[in-house]
């Protein structure tokens, strides 16, 4: 334990009161940390980053936009247009957006590839699940804010997707919309939803995620417990996070800012990825777009949807593709953590996971065509076969010989 | 059966994209936009006050000083025409930009041709039966689609001028011409986005002081970690 500084005067009189100095000790500067995270380990922290950006962002967005169908659309260009700083404020927002789910995606990568929602992880990695649920949702409901075009007809196809559901789905898809087509009632709902109730769940499953993480302390690259070489109490190969981990990630951030605010300042749009065309024109129930695609973070899914042939089954499939990464943990019986030292077939399985994840994200932003659709389909079996496959090529494969302590 | 019904969805919502289907896809002529030219923007400007806006929105620019000094009054603004034929209402133009891209405007606005089987007696290569009328070959003049086969296109698609011939000149010579639609989509680029000559130069500071930052804190980082190594 390092000794607490004696504080006298007022913030004597605080530290009396609170447990400030205790917190700092225990998360902080005697929280122990492997000392050999690598480039993915920023990712975590980016992500907190951005999650307080988003919230402040937010916050001064709502102060001028207007949730109703008749001035949702031509409030978001007043506020682009009229109100001071209005477009840094929405960029940093629509930017933020697509940057939470880069550096979530990276994240969520990291823990695949090191293995971090093994034992004793499991929990810490079915909390960072719900967080990334919420997200989706968060996202979802945020997108049909602005009222453009593709805000309408996404919401459209996405609540529609409760009508698969056998007979209570219309009900359902209804209840979901407030009305019988996605209108200006549904418009207010996702407004709340969007601002109060998935903010407000997400920064408290995100509280519970890092208590879960401070519990069980961090993975690393080797996927070696370092709490098991220990000297005068303290992990040898640990590192306290504060100093070295804050002023480690001050650095990642600035140049994670730097990447972001060149895209904020200069490409906002990102090629249309970020921004779409589409969703340009004011939303109009009369006219469907030529091609509904969802925002690129959700094509995976969409793709897996598409490729099935029957509506029902498609939904199925496509819940199914996000329940198979819940329970990702009870799928994995290696004896060992990183891909460092798993054997042949779990690198291919990795790879080829990887390639399908990417193909579907790709497939699912583009119009449906014969080859398309096959594809969908071989990359949609690639992506469960990893799934499915885990249990029995993580305990049949060879493994490599896990070094005693971090390399 | 879902393939017919997706069919009679196209026809029934999209009338004009069904057509466009049909015909000869052009390709789009590259417009280089450039938002830094103020004066370029502001002739463009002044041909938009005089030309489109008789009949097009820009809601989201402020423009009412725009329109007094071209002379157009408050209520013969087309914000306030109720009635327009075959109640087709010209699309505002705010965003025009961001919905159809400066190369499709600047294909568009050339492609326009004489027709005798439309009401206006011009038709448009790029979008099929388009319901706006010639206004355009006042300046760019009279064109005519060539006769016969068209030229046999086999690794691209065809341009306008590939299709289109000038018979008759207006009041601008082609390059003129070329150079006033030029304008004219500069501005509407200035138009879609007036914000972004500041968010640029913004960007540029954000940018230069975030490069010193990463190579302060690398350093700071640099720093502590000198005592980190294998114990």
């Amino acid at each position: 334990m390092i000794p607490q500084k004696k504080a006298s005067g007022l913030l004597g009189w605080f530290y009396a009161r609170y447990p400030w100095q205790e917190f700092m000790q225990n998360h902080l500067s005697g929280y122990f940390a492997p000392r050999n995270f690598n480039f993915w380990y920023y990712f975590g922290s980016f992500s907190l980053l951005v999650l307080v950006s988003q919230i402040i962002s937010g916050i001064w967005l709502t102060m001028e936009y207007i949730p109703v169908s008749e001035g949702a659309f031509a409030s978001v260009q007043h506020i682009m247009r009229e109100v001071r700083f209005g477009w840094l404020i929405r960029f940093m927002h629509t930017t933020g957006a697509s940057a939470f789910f880069v550096v979530v995606y990276l994240h969520m990568y990291r823990g695949l590839i090191y293995g971090s929602y093994q034992k004793p992880r499991e929990l810490l990695w079915l909390v960072g699940m719900f967080i990334y649920l919420c997200l989706l949702l968060e996202a979802f409901t945020g997108y049909v804010l602005p009222w453009g075009q593709m805000s309408f007809w996404a919401a459209e196809v996405i609540t529609s997707f409760a009508s698969a559901i056998p007979y209570v789905g219309k009900l359902i898809m209804v209840w979901l919309r407030g009305d019988y087509n996605v209108s200006g009632v549904t418009l207010h709902r996702f407004f709340a939803l969007h601002v109060i109730f998935f903010p407000l769940l997400i920064v408290g499953i995100v509280f519970v995620h890092l208590v879960a993480l401070h519990k069980v302390g961090s993975n690393n690259p080797d996927g070696v417990e370092i709490k098991e070489h220990k000297k005068e109490g303290m992990p040898v190969d640990g590192i306290p996070f504060h100093p070295y981990y804050t002023v480690k990630d001050i650095f990642g951030i600035m140049v994670f800012l730097l990447v972001f605010c060149t895209v904020m300042f200069f490409a906002p749009k990102f090629g249309g990825l970020f921004l779409e065309q589409e969703n340009y024109l004011l939303a109009n129930p009369l006219q469907t777009p030529e091609h509904i695609t969802p925002a690129w973070y959700m094509t995976p899914f969409y793709a897996i949807l598409r490729a099935v042939p029957n509506k029902l089954l498609g939904v199925i499939a496509m819940a199914a593709a996000i329940a198979f990464m819940f329970v990702l943990p009870w799928l994995d019986r290696s004896k060992v953590r990183s891909i460092r030292y798993k054997g042949l077939w779990s690198k291919i399985a990795i790879a080829g996971f990887t390639i399908c994840f990417i193909g579907l994200g790709y497939l699912g932003h583009e119009p449906v065509s014969p080859l398309y659709t096959f594809l969908a389909r071989f990359f949609s079996v690639g992506y469960f076969a990893f799934f499915v496959l885990m249990p029995f090529y993580t305990a049949k494969e060879k493994t490599y010989p896990v070094p005693e302590r971090l390399t | 059966m879902k393939r017919y019904l997706l069919i009679l969805l196209a026809f029934l919502v999209f009338p004009c994209l069904a057509i466009a289907e049909e015909e000869v896809k052009i390709a789009l002529s590259d417009v280089t936009v450039n938002t830094d030219d103020l004066e370029s923007i502001k002739r463009g400007a002044k041909f938009f006050a005089t030309t489109c806006m008789s009949c097009h929105t820009m809601v989201y620019l402020r423009y009412d000083k725009l329109a007094q000094e071209a002379g157009v009054s408050y209520d013969r603004m087309p914000v306030n025409v109720k009635n327009w034929p075959n109640g087709i209402t010209p699309p505002d133009l705010s965003l025009e930009v961001d919905v159809r891209g400066a190369d499709w405007i600047y294909t568009y606005l050339h492609s326009f041709y004489q027709d005798t089987k439309r009401p206006m007696g011009v038709n448009n290569l790029l979008v099929p039966n388009t319901a706006m009328p010639g206004i355009i070959t006042a300046f760019q003049g009279t064109q005519v689609k060539i006769e016969g086969q068209p030229p046999t296109a086999l690794f691209h698609s065809l341009h306008w001028y590939d299709l289109l011939v000038l018979q008759k000149q207006g009041s601008l010579t082609p390059d003129q011409f070329d150079a006033t639609i030029t304008d004219l989509i500069n501005f509407l680029s200035y138009a879609a986005h007036p914000y972004q000559a500041e968010q640029h130069a913004l960007g540029w500071w954000v940018l230069s002081f975030l490069l010193v930052l990463v190579v302060l804190s690398y350093f700071l980082k640099k720093e502590y970690w000198k005592d980190v190594k294998r114990k």
